[in-house]
């Protein structure tokens, strides 16, 4: 980085790289606050905001289309599925990062491999299993497998933070007297945060965005996740209306967008999980 | 006395020396709850699959009929079938390549630390939280033969965009393209952790050797990254194979099928048809494909831990 013609590139190139990064949701926002006619007249779109416009647009797809209820929805389901898959999955990662015993490894494997499991090869199984014990178009139709959909991924996130944690410190309090629930509960928790902030952040945005079990376990409008009402309305099979359009996708997006911005150094530290090592 | 034992409890503490097989069974404990939710939802829906895929079964209400391996002979003779494995392979092998070389470079590129570039990188961490969904519903907005932005601004330089989404030639162009847009990010992030956690005193030695930047690179830095590569290169074959949100939201398969991938061959055949009996013989060829995949390339990368491995 001596020459100042070093200099200019290489800021230019990180400023198109920005532009790369970002345009594609400014202008999808953009096209969110025009009227439908603009959109095809102005090319490329006019920087203006009309108010009228814009609110008639969200007005539309929040309360019309019914994207509102669906956020809720997605909230109760991401939020359900979420907590259990970090209850059940803590103790877990606890028990493969600190105790040794003969398939150990083998286990490990056997979750972590779940991962890999395309969604394509369980979506219709669980679905004829949800109609028949009764929870289609429930919300723990959708929960209980999602669980189990992120149940490895919080796991893999959360071994690696449990083996930070000097295994001295657990020996410490089992000769002291304490059980192995009461150290997860009263030392690992604590410790572990960053951990579970990780693994419940991924988890939820996997749950935010996933609508191809949605797409069988409801069919009742009422009960539609997020990704799944936008999946209808903007099906690439169909004509579509691009303010609307665009405005569900800015409206799908928003609330991952906001929430990454407070939590970006988690971010790197749940997408490299095991990366490192 | 008795304030002790109250303190002592309320910390989850007893004094009381465990047998081993309350030990034992403490253990199993951590474990089960977890295992059996995988049971249940997703070990026992692959066997449920399996099932599926050896019987006929066109509505969901109706009862299975049983074929035998009918629908998997039915597979190997369906030439659209055959196309959805082309397009996997081309999308995977093309997507996989493209993202770790530019990743990589990106990841150099951000080594050099200039200002501000902690901004453009968390902008870059974008695409890949967001549902691929409307990550396609965005590009195609992008892309619109009439009005779309990128069209506008290739005629603006007196060049003719090409036909991006009407096109069989050029569907899985851009199918990959926006693929490479959204999840590039990925394998930079991977790879520049890996960059900025590599120690200094190796770079040192090797400048006081006289080692030039090429060299440098080729014999340092990349040897040390290749595990870090590696892991993102696994990740998103994976990961890519077994999608198929993005061709729903950006060609939903088409045009003239050529951008069907074998996710959305049996989506398609799954959901629209509701074929169900060949749509889980086509995820059971996916998931060979898939175990036979990921065996070979664990044998070259390490996912986890040291103990557990």
């Amino acid at each position: 980085m001596k020459s100042l013609i070093e200099r200019i590139a290489a800021y230019t190139a990180l400023i198109f790289l920005g532009v790369m990064g970002i345009a594609p949701f400014l202008y999808m926002f953009l096209l969110s606050t025009k009227r439908r006619i603009d959109i095809v007249v102005q090319v490329p779109p006019q920087l203006t905001f009309n108010w009228e416009t814009f609110l008639r647009n969200y007005d539309e797809v929040l309360f019309r289309l019914g994207m509102a209820s669906f956020i809720f929805n997605s909230a109760v389901v991401v939020g359900a599925a979420t907590l259990i898959a970090l209850i059940l999955g803590v103790p877990a990662a606890y028990g493969f990062s600190r105790l040794r015993f003969r398939g150990n490894s083998g286990l490990a494997n056997w979750i972590l491999s779940l991962r890999f499991m395309p969604p394509i090869a369980v979506a219709v199984p669980l679905f004829l299993m949800m109609r028949e014990i009764g929870l289609q178009n429930t919300y723990m139709g959708l929960i209980l497998p999602y669980v189990s959909f992120s149940l490895p991924l919080v796991i893999w996130i959360l071994i690696g933070f449990f083996d930070e944690i000097p295994r001295e410190l657990d020996d410490a309090a089992m000769i002291d007297g304490c059980s192995r629930y009461s150290v997860i509960r009263h030392i690992m928790l604590p410790m572990v945060r960053p951990g579970l902030v990780t693994a419940a952040l991924f988890s939820a945005i996997f749950i935010w965005n996933e609508f191809l079990v949605a797409l069988y376990v409801i069919d009742a409008h009422s009960r539609q996740t997020i990704s799944l009402g936008a999946a209808t309305l903007v099906s690439a099979q169909r004509p579509i209306d691009w303010n609307i359009a665009a405005g569900v996708g800015v409206v799908t997006v928003v609330p991952i967008l906001i929430f990454s911005m407070f939590i970006q150094r988690y971010i790197v530290r749940g997408l490299t999980a095991g990366a490192i090592k | 006395m008795p304030q002790t034992t109250q303190t002592t409890k309320a910390a989850g503490l007893s004094l009381r020396a465990r047998s081993p097989l309350e030990i034992l069974a403490s253990n199993a404990m951590l474990f089960l709850p977890s295992i059996l939710c995988l049971v249940a939802f997703a070990i026992y829906p692959l066997f449920y699959s399996a099932r599926l895929s050896l019987t006929r079964l066109e509505s969901a209400a109706g009862t299975p009929v049983w074929v035998g391996f009918q629908n998997y002979r039915d597979l190997m003779s369906d030439p659209q079938f055959w196309n959805a494995a082309m397009n996997s392979l081309l999308f995977v092998s093309a997507t996989v390549s493209l993202q770790v070389l530019i990743g990589v470079g990106l990841a150099l590129f951000f080594n050099l630390n200039l200002r501000f570039s902690w901004l453009v990188r968390s902008i870059l961490i974008l695409p890949m939280l967001i549902t691929p969904l409307v990550v396609g519903v965005m590009w195609r907005a992008l892309l619109n033969p009439e009005w779309g932005l990128i069209n506008w601004l290739i005629e603006g330089v007196g060049l003719t965009a090409p036909n991006w989404l009407g096109s069989v030639r050029m569907g899985i162009v851009t199918l990959i393209m926006v693929e490479v847009w959204q999840w590039t990010p990925f394998v930079f992030v991977v790879v520049f952790a890996r960059l900025q956690a590599l120690p200094t005193d190796f770079y040192e030695a090797a400048e006081i050797d006289g080692a030039s930047r090429y060299k440098i690179f080729r014999y340092l830095t990349l040897p040390l990254l290749m595990p870090a590569i590696a892991f993102a290169a696994v990740f998103r074959a994976v990961d890519s194979f077994r999608s198929f949100d993005l061709v729903y939201g950006l060609t939903y398969g088409g045009p003239a099928r050529a951008t069907t991938t074998l996710s959305f061959f049996a989506f398609q055949h799954g959901f629209q048809f509701q074929n169900y009996g060949y749509a889980a013989a086509t995820s059971y060829v996916m998931l060979l494909i898939l175990v036979v995949g990921t065996t070979l390339m664990f044998r070259y990368v390490n996912l986890r831990p040291e103990h557990l491995r």
